[in-house]
């Protein structure tokens, strides 16, 4: 009784849950692996240490979703949970504002549309939640169901970053290492039901804040050089690859019930810095749907992420 | 955690908060979660309030945007060598870090921004001090150097607000007293609070890091959490000094590890310059280690004095690496 109470959808609503959310497959070909793009359903996870550029990508990405469709995005609206005050609004407006202005030079300076209208519409498109607390999570992600129940173009929700509770959780849980993870576990099967319901892509940012003692370093994958689609050795797994390449921060600390959740994985890590004074980033792709790995380089530009 | 008592909503009465625990059931997460075995509409409408109360609202993106512009502010910090390097100054909203090593100048930029700020844009400051290195007589000097007119000297002075802190305690409860009491009422001084400086945040933080204890790096996050809801519902700039180490390549790197070094939106390491023949120089290096706004490892330098200088000296200068007198132009 209480799920017919709580669900009532008229038909259109019922008609958009039905014919599926937008695919966010060719989101950004770059990065992701050809052909195996983020999907409805699936939870892409952005690690790496701080300042090797998992903000930027998801301010590039995020740009991509809410850009209108004649300027070449895909116009849908995204939900973005901000847990560490780390949302920049003011970036995001700037690197809008750039993808709006270089794609309009192509076009007649007639445009009926004033630049700031435009980038109001765009704005439009993206609501933005600041959570302080992992119960204050776990409750807004069931105020939340509402929404995406309510709003068919919803289909993207972003949680940067869900690791921010982490030490705050542990501390609070006591010695029982279940009471510590209890909030992102809750956190993730409530996660699990919304994909399910609601066949939503979800984008998540984690700090790379541990080592990883347990895995030596593996020589021959440590001379490796980033390019494009070169598959590794097929028994690596992602730990394993990860931290040869990268630093060796890239212990998955999350509880296992977030770790099932996630089916793509990008870890980011910091370059070196070319002759124009420029810092180059890398980000390397493993999915569980393809084997290997996809390698990408970027650069952060006034104008948003260059890839290279 | 939202414990259910009697009275909390419409519902709620002192039987029922009895009956739910008898059945085990005494915080509000329960109620929320399980929802689908509720079919009591009192516990509905608790589910209700308790929603509304405890959860936070989605605000959509052009409004946050609006919002933003009308209310965001940047505060020279008096150094144009700073400035340029903080993209005009300190933003409020925002945390900013400055780091370096004994001696580095962290506390004498402090003092420049805190009588930049008090004096020059005549707002409040105010300035927790965890290392006891604040010296009002220093910030006098400064302020003499400013203005010869003892009553502005003392109306700015008036203006900076110091809370002394000697351990994370006493820290974590002076920023909870600030976020639930309003900056206002903290501050005697009148006038709006437009910074807070925290010097430094590492002093009382890296006794209790270290070893297998959790509850280090879980009060250094919300220490983190708290500056930061600070910093955003207030609307102030929050200004924190930290120590620095060498990372494995040698390189100078902001201390108090990996997970702090989320915390800062921008961050500035600050070194002395080693130049042979002058022993006791007040020219400092300051670069851009993160930043959202501008290209990192931007380099500037700087004189310490510059804020003790007086306005005709500092821009007949170019304030910048002029260790002698010279004649104001």
């Amino acid at each position: 009784m209480t799920t017919t109470a709580k669900m009532t959808e008229n038909g259109a609503q019922l008609f958009a849950r039905l014919e599926g959310r937008r695919s966010l497959r060719d989101i950004e070909p770059h990065i992701f692996p050809d052909g195996a793009g983020p999907i409805q359903g699936d939870v892409v996870e952005f690690h790496g240490t701080e300042g090797s550029g998992k903000t930027e990508t998801m301010y590039h990405l995020v740009t991509h979703c809410i850009l209108p469709a004649d300027r070449g995005g895909l116009e849908v609206e995204v939900m973005y949970v901000d847990t560490d005050y780390h949302f920049d609004m003011l970036r995001l407006v700037t690197v809008l504002e750039q993808r709006l202005g270089e794609d309009a030079k192509g076009e007649d300076s007639g445009a009926a549309v004033e630049p700031e209208e435009r980038v109001r519409a765009c704005l439009g498109r993206l609501f933005v939640v600041h959570c302080s607390s992992s119960v204050q999570l776990l409750l807004t992600l069931h105020y939340l169901e509402n929404t995406f129940c309510s709003r068919p173009t919803l289909c993207l929700l972003v949680i940067d970053s869900i690791s921010a509770f982490y030490w705050v959780d542990r501390s609070g849980g006591g010695e029982s290492v279940a009471k510590q993870e209890a909030n992102l576990r809750k956190c993730s099967e409530l996660l699990d039901r919304l994909l399910r319901d609601y066949r939503i892509v979800v984008f998540a940012t984690t700090h790379a804040i541990m080592r990883d003692y347990g895995h030596s370093a593996q020589a021959d994958l440590a001379g490796m050089t980033p390019g494009p689609s070169e598959p590794t050795s097929s028994s690596s797994s992602w730990r394993q690859w990860s931290s040869s390449r990268a630093s060796n921060f890239d212990k998955a600390y999350l509880s296992r019930a977030w770790q099932r959740l996630v089916t793509h994985r990008v870890l980011f890590s910091k370059g070196e810095v070319t002759k124009d004074r420029k810092q180059v980033f890398s980000a390397a792709c493993t999915t569980t749907s393809t084997r290997g790995t996809k390698c990408s380089s970027f650069c952060v530009m006034e104008g948003g992420v260059q890839f290279l | 955690m939202v414990v259910l008592r009697d009275g909390m909503c419409p519902g709620l009465s002192e039987e029922l908060v009895v009956a739910l625990r008898a059945a085990d059931i005494t915080t509000g997460t329960w109620v929320l979660i399980n929802l689908f075995t509720l079919f009591n509409l009192a516990l509905l409408a608790i589910r209700r309030v308790l929603l509304a109360q405890h959860t936070a609202f989605p605000v959509s993106g052009a409004d946050l945007y609006e919002d933003l512009l009308s209310s965001t502010a940047i505060l020279s910090t008096g150094n144009p060598s700073l400035d340029k390097l903080l993209d005009s100054g300190l933003y409020t909203g925002e945390l900013t870090e400055l780091a370096g090593g004994p001696g580095s100048g962290k506390t004498q930029v402090c003092f420049g921004v805190a009588v930049n700020i008090s004096y020059q844009l005549k707002q409040s400051v105010i300035y927790v001090d965890s290392t006891g290195g604040l010296s009002a007589s220093r910030l006098l000097q400064m302020l003499q150097a400013k203005s010869c007119n003892i009553e502005e000297q003392m109306e700015a002075l008036q203006r900076i607000q110091v809370f002394p802190v000697f351990d994370i305690f006493s820290l974590l409860g002076c920023l909870h007293h600030f976020r639930c009491v309003g900056l206002q009422q903290a501050s005697a001084g009148g006038g709006s609070v437009k910074a807070v400086i925290v010097d430094s945040v590492s002093a009382v933080i890296s006794p209790i890091l270290g070893g297998k204890q959790n509850e280090g790096m879980s009060m250094m996050m919300q220490v983190a959490g708290l500056l930061k809801t600070i910093a955003k519902d207030f609307n102030v700039a929050v200004l924190v000094t930290n120590t620095v180490t060498r990372d494995g390549n040698g390189q100078l790197k902001a201390g108090m590890g990996q997970t702090w070094s989320h915390v800062p939106r921008i961050r500035i390491l600050l070194q002395r310059l080693e130049r042979p023949g002058s022993t006791c120089s007040s020219v400092r290096t300051a670069t851009l280690a993160k930043s959202s706004r501008q290209p990192c490892h931007l380099k500037e330098e700087f004189d310490l004095q510059c804020w003790g200088r007086s306005e005709e000296q500092l821009y007949g200068m170019s304030g910048k690496r002029k260790l002698e007198n010279t004649e104001p132009s």
